[in-house]
């Protein structure tokens, strides 16, 4: 290395890099895995974790995904260091999507840090924990961010208000209210910077909720020119939108183009297109701006671009149905005028993301007179990178439209830099020809001349068509282009050759269309251009341009008087170098040579039908099968005028035809083609969206609201409070409603799919045990009875299992306790349902990939009688293959192998905890030695997971071949029942209050399956409090090993009305005998879907959430289908 | 609301990714974005705003290093173009430059770095004095620790005093020895000239810099002497908008170091300092080409680094080019670059020779434009004046010093 220094600068300079590469990171970057990571991860020393998680951040960078050590580098999120710890919560934020579960384990940490004094820990406390985005944690952030957003830190607010839209992406629909609650608090802040990102939150969190920004109106028009930058543009739209929805639109400013333009009111009544052709011909030399456009613009922010062009077929397509109680003048409203002042400094940040937002308050709302104040900022916007030059061209494009005399003088900004990008120059180009006047299009041709010679052929190309389209938007110009684009197609011809190899043609032929373009405006005036055209033909040798050509040919072939003379000569030409030229050219001269003969008259009728006929004799021949179609049609269809002697021999046969033939070519060819009127069909959407850049509606946009939608605002806090919360209340029961639908009809369909026997054998006892309320006792007697009957009926059919199972023995019990416990509601028993518990089975290995062999696990409830850390999972394994297979046996994984290392050192923590070191992961099977094709055996093994959310690794022999599987566990099995009775129940839940306690809100929707049942067989009347009980209970028992308590009926109410509605169950952690008592409440309509609150009361926090997680999403999950059974 | 940033190399490689909300967007969208980015070249290279099928892409390539930033919902797109750029000033700023190396080397900096400058996809703090002060930039003293030591934390332990008070971009307890305030002048001219040698378009583009190193909490005025001839402004945050609007005068706290206080712009000059004289001349299969340099409106100040700089049309085949004065590079992607330096008194550079066009083509039918590159220490060409600076607040009296410097922005002359 040292050598080098003496070379050349170059490999100085490399050196020197070479020398600033040490002490940085590089090593790290360039081999990560240079160095064992986990010891590092629990290494002592701050220093050795910090390198373990750099390496650990490069693999990320990189690619990577190194999810596997996360249970290790959360253990230190407890770090003192800041740096160990902002590059865990790196770690964290990642991956924690991916492994919510273990990512709960930080959860205590953060909120520790919260109440750290440092306001930095608190903020990364805050950030990191609402980044982690999980549903069970929900509530404590919310707490959370509610605390912070009171913070004496100006820094912690501006983050809680930040951590909003995070909560906000979980879905909580109960919490909405809290949430927008915040945002209200936030936005009152006195900290410009906090109401920038309370703003930001609120177009994400609430952005319909506009209330909430009347309050502070003003005050937060005052603040903007303060807010940072990117506040400014979230809260410049917000307050428009306000302002739109409060007071309406401006009746100056140019989105109300119809009233302000007297003389254009009278055309606008006519129709559309009838107008943009007054328009281009008559109003051009002063083009002041364009009411059509305009008025589009003004719809199309308003309802959006796709609703406005699918309106377009109707007649009032440019009626807005908009009345004038809607418009509001500027001058008189203080509000406008607050908001346009308050923007006006914005016009000078030095981000454009800014001007351009505060442009666009002022495109909309300012008079109209005023807006000439965006034009300067606009420009000079130009002035920064590429890349938002750009974005601000494509706007500055849309308002050229609607209203070009604003950037007519300013002509020269949009003159083209070669160092331009070609769609920067293709955007300048456009903007030109929409903005060039009379007295500014002189200069701009010269631009254009200067452009046509640039190398990029492409952009020459589209000057050209620039050029054709200012001559038709400025007729008195018309001329001047079109002689310099002669004069241009006389220079391209020439090159013609070179330019057919380098795709350079492109500029002649679009020569060619703007000529044609100008010359269809006003034909006859342009009969010498036609000529020259025609005679340069011979020069022309590109076959695109070479066919236009032809194509004039036939056209314009009756005007004035020199082109009927040449016209035979024309066309022998043609014909003689016919079978020279390319197809395109081809098929343009059998139009040409058809048309000309149709509009021939006098002594030349004889040469042109000679020489079509040759040339369709020469076509009929060809070599491409177009040229010969074309051919013979034409030859049909002309049979009157050209064609033998047997052709016209056919014609007098059939005279009937004879009329019809001409008419249909008349048809065809006669007719001039007339200018058409150039269909607006731009998209325009608000000026700085995405949606404009990208000219689709992309998701989330929203057009502006409807003008005074938002007409009566009271002060009145409560007032707002009540209107949000109907709001979300609404939309809580559409939700609910699409649900319901869904579930009944997946019910219907199973109904007819399957007639549940075992359903009816099985009737449930209903005892109502609180005999101080009359009325229930005796709506219920009738049904008791019946039930009772119908008990007896069946029970010989109920199982003797069933009979001495746990449940049984309560409802007596129950009789006895409940009288004197609650007044206000009845308690239920349920009989018993333990037959009905189906338990859920789980695929261990699917036949397919197991050569036939299919295994399914179900855990049972049984406890183990070998160690109180053993799960009992009962294990079917079934040959689904036509050989009999042998030696079938489960093994743990590390019988063969280590561990994984992440899963290892997790296991090592725990079963240090629990000093149960020596215990084996399995409980060694009994082998099965063979299994018959169609043959079920089903073993009970015990297991030890390591970890309630990990799964478990083991290896499946078979005929000798290993099968690596895992056994996935489930968190409703590492409880077992503990029997206690109502008062225990209540007095030990008031001993885990406060943080041991969690609660969620789920749907729940099985009960109506069983609802429909009923109705649907007989019209046995059965309680639908007991088949939600019911049902309940069932969905309960079959996924989790507890224990039911109780059930409680609220009696007040009505009786459709299940609200109140409470089951309580109550289990122990197995492993540590820690209670874990499980509440579950129901709100809402028996007949429809339910909402069932799921509390759980436990010591043991993250083991606690995640149970509640586990137990929200079985209520949640729709019926399985019995078919499984 | 922005949800990944990837930073990719000049080959495509993916060197970081960020992601910043819960919707992971995956690594294969960069593998989309590079298949498209060659197989159309430029034209996509130059695009800012992208429709992928299942992203909108914001781009911006500065020095090689591609930022990309991925969203899948509406957002004001300038809005994530001016992030991107305020992410690679800051990169640039810290790392002392832009390169693939640098960014690698330095990988842990960059990630902490964004992850206090955007959360949850909005941005958070982007004031760079406040993020060198919780995240300290990389310097010798700091290297050199890590390596004996082996330990280096560059994560500040507190919050930064600016973020509470009410000027946010400043810190208040700022001490410095010596203190001084500079302001320069920096302009850069962008003239069009065409073909005929008319002077189409000729403006300045300037930036007012300062780099303030005072203590305490400052309150400077500046005025202009002819604040009239500005056609239009763009402000620092810290400027106030009152004074300015009523009597032109700029008033600010000024953050701390360097920064850019104002740009503005002057229009419709009327000379150039220098005039490049290009001429063409093709026939039969070769072009005869004769560019002249010179002095038009002496500045009274010396004009070095000129250079001139074109591309030769994709119809010549060779060049063969020489000078009388400095030196000429051809490069393989037919840019011809002559660089002249200082303007010698006694004769004026000219550079000749003759271009060879494709067989078949007699003459040549487009042609090049030439970019012109100068700098005039000393001078602010648009004439603007400063007329004084007062400063209020502080303790003894500072050390003023202004500076001037024009240069060459887009300044092109058409053949």
């Amino acid at each position: 290395m040292f050598t080098q220094f003496g070379a050349t600068a170059e490999t100085l300079s490399k050196a020197s890099t070479m020398m600033f590469r040490i002490g940085t990171d590089a090593h790290l970057y360039d081999d990560p895995e240079d160095a064992n990571i986990p010891p590092l991860l629990d290494s002592k020393f701050d220093s050795e974790k910090c390198e373990a998680l750099k390496r650990l951040l490069a693999l990320i960078a990189q690619g990577f995904d190194v999810s596997n050590f996360f249970p290790q580098v959360v253990k230190n999120v407890a770090s003192q260091s800041l740096e160990v710890k902002k590059l865990v919560y790196l770690y964290l934020l990642h991956y924690a999507e991916r492994r919510p579960n273990e990512a709960l384990l930080s959860i205590n940490y953060f909120q520790k840090d919260l109440g750290d004094p440092n306001p930095l820990v608190r903020a990364w406390a805050l950030r990191a924990m609402a980044g982690i985005r999980l549903h069970a944690i929900a509530p404590l952030v919310l707490v959370a961010v509610g605390k912070c957003a009171r913070d004496p830190s100006v820094y912690v607010r501006k983050c809680a208000a930040n951590a909003l839209p995070k909560l906000h992406d979980l879905r909580l629909e109960e919490e909405t209210t809290a949430i927008e609650e915040i945002v209200g608090i936030l936005l009152n802040d006195n900290s410009p910077g906090v109401v920038g990102a309370a703003a930001a939150a609120f177009s994400v969190v609430c952005p319909d909720n506009l209330p909430l920004i009347g309050r502070n109106y003003r005050r937060l028009c005052e603040t903007l020119p303060d807010v940072e930058e990117w506040g400014q543009i979230v809260l410049t739209d917000i307050l428009l939108r306000y302002l739109i929805a409060r007071h309406g639109l401006v009746k100056e400013s140019i989105m109300i183009s119809s009233c302000a333009t007297d003389g254009s009111q009278s055309e606008h009544d006519g129709s559309e297109t009838n107008f943009e052709l007054k328009e281009n011909t008559c109003n051009k030399g002063t083009r002041d701006y364009e009411p059509g456009l305009a008025e589009m613009v003004t719809s199309s922010y308003l309802e959006g671009p796709e609703k406005y062009l699918s309106r377009s077929g109707h007649a009032d397509r440019g009626s807005l149905g908009l009345d004038f109680s809607c418009f509001t003048s500027a001058e008189s409203n203080h509000d406008m005028k607050i908001l346009l002042q308050c923007t006006s400094p914005l016009l000078w940040s030095h981000n454009s993301a800014v001007v351009l937002a505060a442009a666009g308050v002022h495109w909309i709302m300012a008079p109209r007179k005023d807006v000439q104040k965006i034009v300067k900022p606009l420009l000079f916007v130009l002035r920064s990178s590429n890349a938002s030059k750009y974005v601000v061209l494509c706007n500055i494009q849309v308002f050229a439209k609607a209203m070009p005399h604003l950037f007519a003088p300013y002509f020269e900004e949009f003159f083209v830099c070669s160092s331009d990008p070609y769609q920067m120059k293709a955007l300048k180009l456009e903007i030109l020809s929409s903005i060039a006047t009379d007295s500014s299009i002189s200069v701009i041709f010269q631009e254009f001349q200067d452009y046509v010679r640039d190398p990029d052929r492409r952009f020459a190309a589209d000057t050209v068509a620039a050029i054709g389209l200012c001559a038709r938007q400025l007729p008195k110009v018309a001329n001047m282009c079109l002689e310099g684009l002669l004069a241009l197609i006389g220079q391209e011809s020439l090159n013609g050759d070179i330019q057919s190899v380098d795709g350079g043609a492109v500029v002649l032929v679009q020569a060619l269309i703007s000529v044609r373009e100008i010359i269809n405006l006003d034909p006859p005036s342009h009969e010498k251009v036609i000529i020259q055209l025609v005679r340069s033909l011979e020069l022309i040798k590109v076959p695109a341009a070479r066919a236009m050509v032809i194509w004039m040919v036939g056209e314009y072939s009756t005007i004035g008087h020199i082109i009927p003379r040449m016209l035979p000569t024309v066309l022998k030409y043609l014909a003689w170098c016919f079978t020279s030229e390319a197809l395109e050219s081809k098929l343009q001269i059998l139009n040409t040579a058809v048309k000309v003969l149709i509009r021939a008259k006098g002594e030349d009728m004889w040469t042109f039908i000679r020489i079509s006929n040759y040339i369709l004799k020469l076509a009929k021949c060809d070599m491409n099968y177009d040229v010969r179609d074309r051919a013979r049609a034409l030859m049909k269809l002309l049979s009157c005028y050209v064609g033998s002697s047997d052709l016209e021999e056919d014609a007098k046969v059939l005279p009937g035809n004879n009329d019809l033939q001409p008419t249909v070519a008349v048809f065809f060819f006669r007719g001039q083609t007339k200018p058409l009127p150039e269909s607006i069909n731009y998209r325009f959407y608000l000026p700085g969206s995405l949606s404009q850049m990208v000219l689709h509606a992309a998701p989330g946009y929203e057009p502006l609201p409807d003008p005074c939608s938002l007409n009566h605002i009271s002060n009145d806090a409560q007032a707002i409070k009540d209107s949000s919360s109907d709001t979300s209340g609404s939309s809580d029961e559409e939700s609910t409603s699409n649900y319901s639908s869904q579930g009944s009809s997946s019910g219907v369909g199973e109904e007819s799919g399957s007639v549940i026997e075992s359903d009816d054998t099985v009737d449930p006892l209903i005892h109502v045990s609180d005999v101080s309320n009359a009325c229930i006792d005796q709506n219920e007697g009738s049904q008791q009875s019946s039930a009772h009957s119908r008990s007896d009926d069946f029970g010989e059919l109920m199982s003797k299992k069933a009979l001495d199972s746990w449940l049984d023995e309560h409802p007596g019990q129950n009789l006895s306790e409940g009288s004197h416990v609650l007044r206000s509601s009845a308690r239920i028993s349920i009989g018993d349902i333990s037959g009905k518990v189906k338990l859920k089975s789980h695929t261990l290995l699917d036949p397919v990939i197991g050569n036939g062999l299919s295994v399914h696990y179900t855990f049972s409830s049984e406890i183990s009688s070998v160690s109180r850390l053993l799960v009992c999972v009962e294990v079917s394994f079934k040959n689904c293959s036509m050989e009999p297979m042998s030696k079938l046996l489960l093994l743990a994984e590390e019988t063969s192998r280590g561990l994984d290392s992440a899963e290892q050192a997790l296991a090592t923590s725990e079963s240090s905890v629990t000093s149960h070191k020596d215990m084996p992961t399995l409980v060694p099977m009994e082998e099965i030695d063979s299994l018959d094709p169609g043959q079920t055996i089903k073993r009970t093994l015990q297991v030890r997971f390591h970890h309630h959310l990990l799964s478990l690794k083991l290896v499946l022999w078979c005929n000798g071949n290993k099968y690596p599987v895992k056994l996935r566990p489930d968190i409703g099995y590492f409880v077992k029942p503990l029997p206690m009775d109502i008062k225990l129940f209540t007095s030990k839940e008031s001993q885990l209050p406060g943080m041991f306690e969690y609660t969620r809100s789920c749907n729940f929707v099985d009960h109506i399956r069983e609802l429909k049942d009923e109705k649907s067989e007989r019209a046995l009347v059965k309680d639908k409090f007991l088949v939600i009980c019911e049902s309940l209970a069932l969905k309960m028992l079959s996924n989790a090993n507890l224990f039911l308590v109780s059930v409680d009926m609220p009696v007040a109410s009505n009786l459709d009305d299940a609200s109140g509605l409470r089951l309580r169950f109550s289990s122990e952690i197995q492993s540590s005998s820690i209670v874990c008592l499980i509440t579950v409440t129901v709100a809402g309509n028996c007949s429809e879907p339910l909402t069932a609150t799921v509390k759980v009361n436990c010591e043991e926090t993250v083991f606690g959430l995640n149970l509640l997680n586990r137990i929200v999403n079985f209520l949640a999950e729709p019926v399985p289908t019995d078919d499984d059974s | 609301m922005l949800q990944c940033i990837f930073l990719l190399s000049d080959s495509g490689e993916v060197m970081l990714e960020k992601q910043l909300t819960g919707h992971r967007v995956d690594r294969s969208i960069c593998a989309w974005f590079w298949e498209h980015a060659i197989s159309q070249a430029d034209s996509f290279k130059a695009l800012p705003v992208i429709a992928s099928p299942t992203h909108y892409l914001f781009q911006i390539v500065r020095e090689g290093i591609t930022f990309l930033a991925c969203t899948q919902v509406e957002m004001p797109p300038l809005m994530g173009i001016e992030f991107l750029c305020r992410v690679a000033d800051v990169l640039t700023d810290y790392l002392g430059g832009l390169n693939e190396d640098l960014i690698k080397d330095n990988f842990v900096i960059v990630y902490e770095l964004l992850d206090e400058m955007i959360d949850n996809g909005f941005p958070l703090t982007t004031e760079p004095n406040i993020l060198r002060e919780m995240i300290a930039p990389p310097n010798i003293v700091s290297k050199v620790l890590s390596v004996v030591t082996g330990n280096s934390s560059n994560v500040s332990n507190t919050l930064p005093g600016a973020t509470a008070s009410c000027v946010p971009w400043r810190t208040t307890d700022l001490k410095h020895t010596s203190n001084e305030v500079y302001v320069d002048l920096v302009e850069e001219m962008d003239a069009i000239i065409n073909r005929d040698g008319v002077l189409v378009k000729c403006e300045i583009y300037g930036e007012v810099q300062v780099n303030s190193q005072l203590s305490g909490l400052p309150d400077l005025t500046l005025s202009f002497a002819n604040p009239s001839i500005l056609n239009d402004v763009r402000f620092h945050p810290c400027v106030r908008f009152r004074p300015w609007e009523s009597h032109q005068i700029l008033s600010f706290v000024p953050p701390d170091g360097q920064f850019k206080l104002m740009s503005y712009r002057v229009k419709n000059l009327k000379t150039t300092p220098i005039y490049v004289k290009p001429q063409l001349n093709s026939d039969s299969g070769t072009c005869r080409i004769h560019v002249l340099v010179g002095i038009r409106n002496d500045p009274g100040k010396t004009i070095d680094s000129v250079a001139v700089e074109f591309q030769l049309p994709p119809c010549v085949l060779s060049a063969d080019l020489t000078s009388n004065h400095g030196t000429i590079n051809i490069l393989a992607n037919k840019t011809c670059s002559w660089s002249i330096g200082r303007i010698p008194k006694d004769k004026a550079p000219s550079m000749s020779g003759a271009l060879v066009l494709e067989p078949g083509l007699e003459r040549l039918n487009v042609y090049p434009t030439f970019q012109v590159g100068f700098r005039i220490m000393g001078v602010a060409l648009s004439g603007l004046r400063i007329d004084k600076l007062d400063l209020k607040n502080l303790p003894n009296r500072p050390y003023k010093g202004f500076r001037a410097l024009t240069r060459a922005g887009e300044y092109e002359v058409r053949s």
